[in-house]
């Protein structure tokens, strides 16, 4: 379990270093998305521009990653974003991770700038920096095909045009779709002059206890495999969140004029175009489509995001947008957030063609998958966009009213945050910007939970109403814990508890997982301290770099302008209770009344790591 | 006899199986160490099973020079001990059904009845089945198949 090694490659003195991460640092963080934080906090110089080879990119599997534990398959993407200039991280499925691990690697931190294209080649315990002069200008398929021709099955994770050309909200790819897509890693790799890195491994991972893993998943296995909600999102995976947002009337519309959309994009208009449901590395949920026009997905961001934010109904068209977003290594949430933002501005009068070039409107297909290629490539308006948020500047005061994004980082979730308040509170204060898989508490939808199953999940007072701000800062507080241990563990969100089921992997799941893996014997409440120190690692980061409560706030338009269609009609967010239940939020997690992490803890966490 | 049976179609690639597989043999998750492969391309778009059908004159016993392998209840069985591990059933098995890494030959023995390749796959692409029954199961798909392609 242990023998997984931490590989540090210094671009600029073309140099690798093999060593291993000590067993004090993964018993504070386990790893993934926790341990590189750890790191971005330790090796980051507070101000550094996030394209300069000072800024550090760290790829790091989780602490069972690779295994037979359910949905194993994932790892996190880390540096400092260049689209929001905070803390950036981005969490991914896929084959990669798990081929690290059995190429021996846990992690691998990468600073400096090479000289040329080049990409890592990691084979069992090795690292090379290999010219990639061949594969530089090429589009994300291409290049991890022509890896595999060149150097076998290899698994690939690598940037696109899109990171090549720095725009700010590139992803970095692995296989057809899956991507560690926010905040704009792909454009780190890019400036790094990192093409990709192929890793091909025959080592296993070394289990502590076989037996009682093999015992421990066959019954989680069936645990998981008995609920109504893994059947269904492994025959229509998350597209069913469009459908249950739309009735709601929480579907960002153009750019959130709107709040509903068409029935159209509804999962079982997205399903007639799916060939097959397949999996990640060591799924049983099987949620990924693999779609008839040559691709995969879409997920539900991606028919929120691309269909209805951009006032496109056809789920074909939809399909072909999130196609060419993968294909280019373009973040579909900061690109379906970003084009629509453009369209309303245009639209209201606010930039005109001066900047455009040409006409621009919702509803237009071919405008848009245009102006993605253009942005790829940085080619007229596209260079400007490319440069996602920071249009501010360039467009004027006056067009950060329409923009939905926190922090600088556009919202991932193509749910509207004014009706559930939960969901407003986790994209205010998430530690990347507005994203929701930091904390979405998806059960505030379930209206009809028990309320004794919500008490017993996010502690007494939550009240079942979506619309109060009671006790909200609970169910992010807990949701943000948790998610933090599992994304540190390499377990996928789907099968965590409290994301999309009041079941699943709870600390006590994950307790006996970590036992069986590595024999360490953790309590519940130490997991969830886990949690806590990744979340207080990342702000004390985030506080380094200026953010404070100011930051933490939400689009404009969901304080001023009420909702206008369906359920949700009417509701928008309140000022001033927003800023209450903030200050419950900071004092839950001991922060200050200014959103800063305590001196205490500071020195405290300074201190154990 | 109880055989293993693939549906490739209901393969979804997450390779369990041969993470058990390797799992339950050598104390360790190795996809590659295991006695069934998933191979699988996303970009060619496939996943295919490849595991060992216990043939009935098996070219993994026919052609091993030490003896090692014997049909044991309908399993073809290796020898450890008298196994020199020269590789050959594994070169000349017409499935590459045999696997070898790490100075490792990997050949399935059905787990003792309790495959566990089965047991992890959450889809029922690997079966573990009676072959007469699975057989007439088949037969009747085909002969149903075949009846409404002729109605066409």
């Amino acid at each position: 379990m242990f023998k997984g090694k931490l590989g540090i490659i210094d671009l600029s003195k073309n140099k690798v270093t093999i060593k291993k991460t000590p067993e004090s640092l993964k018993k504070l963080f386990f790893g993934g998305r926790g341990l590189n934080s750890y790191y971005l906090y330790k090796m980051i110089k507070p101000g550094i521009d996030p394209f300069s080879p000072e800024n550090v990119l760290i790829f790091g599997t989780g602490f069972l990653t690779g295994t037979l534990v359910p949905n194993s398959s994932r790892f996190n993407v880390s540096a400092k974003s260049p689209e929001t200039g905070i803390l950036g991280d981005s969490n991914c499925g896929g084959y990669f991770a798990a081929e690290m691990r059995y190429a021996g690697f846990d992690r691998l931190i990468i600073y400096g700038k090479a000289k040329k294209p080049c990409y890592l080649y990691v084979t069992d315990n090795k690292i090379e920096i290999k010219d990639a002069g061949d594969y530089w200008g090429m589009d994300t398929t291409d290049v991890q095909q022509i890896l595999r021709k060149d150097l076998g099955h290899v698994e690939v994770a690598c940037c696109g045009m899109a990171g090549e050309n720095l725009v700010r909200f590139a992803c970095v790819r692995t296989g057809v779709k899956n991507a560690a897509g926010r905040c704009g890693l792909g454009a780190v790799m890019g400036s790094k002059h990192l093409k990709a890195i192929a890793v091909k491994g025959t080592q296993g991972i070394q289990i502590k206890h076989p037996e009682e893993m093999l015992e421990t998943v066959e019954q989680l296995k069936e645990y998981i495999m008995n609920s109504k909600i893994t059947s269904i999102l492994g025959s229509v995976g998350t597209p069913l969140l469009y459908e249950v947002s739309n009735t709601l009337g929480a579907i960002r519309t153009k750019n959130s004029q709107l709040n509903a959309w068409s029935e159209s994009l509804n999962a079982e208009e997205i399903e007639k175009h799916v060939e097959k449901m397949i999996s990640c590395s060591s799924c049983i949920v099987h949620c990924r489509h693999r779609n008839m026009l040559g691709g995969e997905g879409p997920e539900y961001t991606a028919v929120g995001l691309l269909g209805a934010n951009l006032g496109i109904e056809d789920p074909a068209e939809v399909i072909e947008l999130n196609n060419v977003c993968n294909e280019l290594g373009l973040d579909i949430s900061s690109s379906g957030t970003i084009l629509a933002w453009a369209f309303e501005l245009y639209e209201k009068g606010i930039i005109d063609k001066k900047f455009t070039e040409e006409e621009l409107g919702f509803g237009n297909f071919e405008l848009a998958k245009k102006l993605l290629y253009k942005i790829s490539r940085r080619e007229g308006f596209g260079d400007i966009l490319a440069e996602s948020t920071k249009n501010i500047v360039r467009f004027g005061e006056k067009s950060k009213d329409y923009l939905i994004a926190v922090k600088g980082l556009p919202q991932s979730d193509p749910h509207d945050c004014r009706y559930i308040k939960a969901f407003a509170l986790g994209i205010a204060t998430s530690s990347r910007g507005a994203d929701h898989l930091r904390s979405r508490p998806t059960l505030e939808i379930f209206l009809r939970l028990p309320q004794e199953v919500k008490d017993r999940i996010y502690g007494k007072g939550v009240p079942n109403d979506p619309t109060s701000y009671t006790a909200k800062e609970k169910t992010v507080y807990f949701s943000d814990n948790i998610f933090a241990v599992i994304d540190n563990l390499g377990i996928c969100k789907f099968i965590c508890h409290g994301f999309n089921s009041p079941h699943f992997v709870d600390y006590t799941w994950m307790k006996k997982l970590i036992h069986c893996a590595s024999g360490w014997t953790v309590k519940e409440k130490d997991l969830e301290d886990v949690g806590k120190r990744v979340i207080d690692i990342e702000r004390m980061f985030n506080n380094r770099e200026g953010i404070s409560r100011k930051d933490d706030t939400l689009p404009k338009r969901y304080f001023d302008d009420p909702m206008p269609l369906n359920l949700s009609k009417g509701h928008h967010i309140d000022r001033k209770e927003f800023d209450k239940l903030l200050t419950r939020y900071y004092k839950i997690r001991g922060w200050t009344n200014d959103g800063q992490v305590k001196k205490e803890r500071v020195i405290e966490l300074e201190a154990l790591v | 006899m109880k055989y293993l049976y693939v549906y490739p179609e209901k393969c979804t690639g997450c390779r369990e199986c041969s993470i058990a597989c390797s799992l339950n043999k050598f104390g360790e998750c190795n996809p590659k160490k295991a006695a069934i492969t998933i191979v699988r391309d996303e970009f060619n778009r496939y996943e295919f099973p490849i595991l060992c059908f216990q043939c009935e004159d098996p070219v993994c016993l026919k052609f091993c020079h030490q003896n090692a392998y014997q049909i044991k209840d309908g399993i073809v069985i290796r020898d450890k001990d008298k196994c020199i591990g020269c590789r050959l059933c594994a070169t000349l098995c017409p499935y590459n059904a045999v696997t070898t890494i790490d100075d490792e030959i990997i050949k399935c023995d059905l787990c003792d009845g309790d495959p566990k390749c089965v047991k992890y796959c959450s889809t029922g692409a690997i079966q573990y089945l009676d072959e007469t029954e699975e057989l007439e199961k088949r037969r009747k798909n085909m002969a149903e198949n075949f009846l409404e392609i002729n109605k066409k």
